[in-house]
């Protein structure tokens, strides 16, 4: 997979809920689970408008407590589907479960990094090694990576990618270790 | 530097040097799953494609949630569980009669050991840490450790709660560990296992322990467990084959925080609506009139809190607006409690004795409430609706607590039966 997004920043601030804010709460009530049929609704309660806006690449900055909440995975999910990726200063610990179980690539624990963009500007993400550059500003920072474990489910495709390719392995006598 | 007790287990089962942070895909040595998830992670599991469990050796089933089947489709699901049951050739599975509280008997029946890695589909299992097991629930992702033996888990931080002082005339552990979840916080216990020790931790028997470890869990907490001790030892003396060991931190350890907690409370403490850390003295709610009171659940199921109860009871009735349930936690806890004469006394005072199990707790199926009513219980959590009907209220307390207040009708402080 391709773990180095170019694209445009999108910022938000801090608290966003991953029920109301990133997602409508109703999908999790219905158990969708399907990118394509989330992707219209990303973002819908804080810009309705923002999946007419962004392109496959673009990166969204946001600040503390990223997906605060009930953790439900749908709004991971609609990252997804755009084909977007996420820097984030922090995100609470049932939804960082989620976006690795969804499959996304994100960075977390990345203090301060609202203020080093605005949306709009061109960003530069690699979130295998953690090398964030903002190409409009000429900022670059190094922030921790995913755990190389971590990154694995989400190269495998998320969670029941991954699961599925350690039961092929234990089928085929091999140690279902990561 | 050394380790935490969450970080040696956790060494050990992986067999590498596991510090707070690392990512790990430890193998439990025992899991739980409760009746009202078995058909969902057998579901799973055939959508998947398996066939066979991991190990069901390592898997005991309870019948908790609703032992008593009280609804057509409540009889279906027991079937149903019995016949997956024999489908995955699982030994460890106690139906309805058997066992009683998932998160109790297997600690009775000698499955938990100091030092152990347990994991479980349901939250309180973090109730095992009261013999100096580490026991973290995994909700959904438990059909991947079913199917592959083990799923991933960050290590977490331990927070170290070393317990001063004694308890003050009137108030029990149950007291202390409402206070004390209210005191820490959600942000301070953030993922981290809350592990006890102290010098006052000699004085709370393993009942108590079950309580202290249950409540971390509903601020965020990953998991509590008690340092085990010479008391461990000797409860489990006749419960467990085999040698046991104790297990104890590193005077050096990397805790996230250490913090002295003093047992005296100074008065029985109450959850008000509508989170368990919602703690005030009972002082500011007495006198608030109450519909349903309810002693059980895995924060309050074992004699010694039937016993509590029983003190209160003697002599007295329950107020006649007010209906009374009281489950015992396992059928071990209720035969000890008929040969105690307790369940005479409940009978004979009004109150009604329901199968061992989660009783009301498990989301109201059993004697639950109706809107606009008021309960006081021992149940683990009071968000509205726990119990039922959306528009309730759920006040939280101690058997002392409830059982006073289901003989006055209001919410009572017990010390006024005491004195």
């Amino acid at each position: 997979m391709e773990w180095v997004y170019k694209g445009k920043c999108w910022k938000f601030g801090d608290n966003l809920g991953i029920d109301g804010d990133v997602m409508p709460l109703r999908f999790a009530l219905e158990r969708e689970l399907d990118p394509e049929v989330l992707r219209p609704f990303l973002m819908a309660g804080v810009d309705p408008d923002f999946p007419n806006k962004v392109s496959p690449g673009d990166i969204i900055v946001a600040g503390k407590r990223f997906g605060q909440g009930n953790p439900h995975i749908q709004g991971f999910l609609g990252i997804l589907g755009h084909g977007l990726g996420l820097v984030a200063e922090s995100i609470p610990r049932g939804s960082f479960r989620n976006a690795i179980n969804a499959g996304l690539p994100f960075l977390t624990g990345c203090d301060g990094v609202t203020g080093d963009v605005e949306t709009g500007d061109d960003l530069e993400v690699n979130f295998q090694t953690g090398e964030f550059k903002n190409l409009t500003r000429d900022i670059m920072r190094d922030f921790q990576p995913l755990d190389p474990q971590l990154q694995a489910i989400i190269e495998a495709g998320g969670w029941s990618a991954n699961l599925e390719k350690r039961l092929a392995k234990l089928r085929s006598g091999e140690s279902a270790m990561t | 530097m050394g380790k935490t007790i969450t970080e040696k287990v956790l060494s050990r089962v992986t067999g590498s040097d596991v510090s707070a942070g690392d990512i790990i895909y430890p193998e439990p040595e025992l899991l739980t799953v409760h009746d009202w998830y078995v058909v969902n992670f057998d579901k799973a599991l055939q959508e998947l494609g398996v066939d066979r469990l991991y190990d069901p050796d390592k898997l005991v089933i309870s019948t908790d949630h609703e032992p008593v089947a009280v609804s057509p489709q409540a009889a279906e699901r027991q079937k149903q569980v019995r016949e997956i049951v024999k489908k995955y050739g699982i030994k460890n599975f106690y139906d309805t009669g058997r066992g009683g509280h998932g998160h109790v008997f297997p600690i009775e029946m000698g499955y938990v050991k100091p030092g152990m890695f347990v994991e479980a589909y349901d939250v309180h299992v973090t109730n095992f840490g009261a013999v100096g097991a580490l026991a973290i629930p995994m909700l959904i992702e438990i059909t991947e450790v079913l199917a592959c033996g083990s799923a991933w888990l960050r290590t977490p931080d331990t927070v170290r709660v070393n317990l001063t002082g004694a308890l003050s005339p009137g108030t029990g552990i149950r007291d202390v560990a409402q206070k004390l979840i209210c005191d820490l916080g959600a942000a301070r216990v953030d993922y981290a296992v809350v592990e006890y020790g102290g010098p006052a931790l000699a004085s709370i028997d393993i009942a108590g322990r079950h309580t202290l470890c249950n409540t971390p869990i509903d601020v965020g907490a990953k998991s509590a467990l008690v340092e085990p001790d010479q008391s461990t030892l000797d409860y489990l003396a006749d419960r467990v084959e085999g040698p046991l060991e104790l297990i104890a931190s590193d005077a050096d350890a990397n805790f996230r925080e250490v913090v002295d907690y003093d047992l005296d409370v100074l008065e029985p403490q109450i959850a008000v609506p509508p989170t368990p850390d919602c703690v005030v003295g009972v002082s500011e709610v007495a006198g608030r009139a109450v519909h349903h009171a309810f002693i059980g659940s895995c924060a309050a199921a074992n004699l010694s809190d039937l016993r509590a109860a029983a003190d209160i009871l003697r002599g007295h009735k329950i107020h006649p607006d007010v209906r009374f349930l009281i489950t015992p936690g396992t059928q071990e806890i209720m035969s000890a409690a008929e040969s105690e004469g307790l369940l005479q006394l409940f009978a004979e005072a009004g109150a009604m004795i329901t199968q061992p199990g989660c009783g009301p707790c498990a989301g109201g199926r059993i004697g639950g409430m109706a809107n606009g009513e008021t309960s006081i219980n021992t149940g683990t959590r009071n968000d509205y609706g726990r119990l039922g009907a959306p528009d309730s209220e759920i006040y939280l307390g101690s058997a002392a607590t409830v059982a006073a207040s289901a003989v006055t009708g209001k919410i009572t402080d017990p010390r006024d039966f005491l004195n």
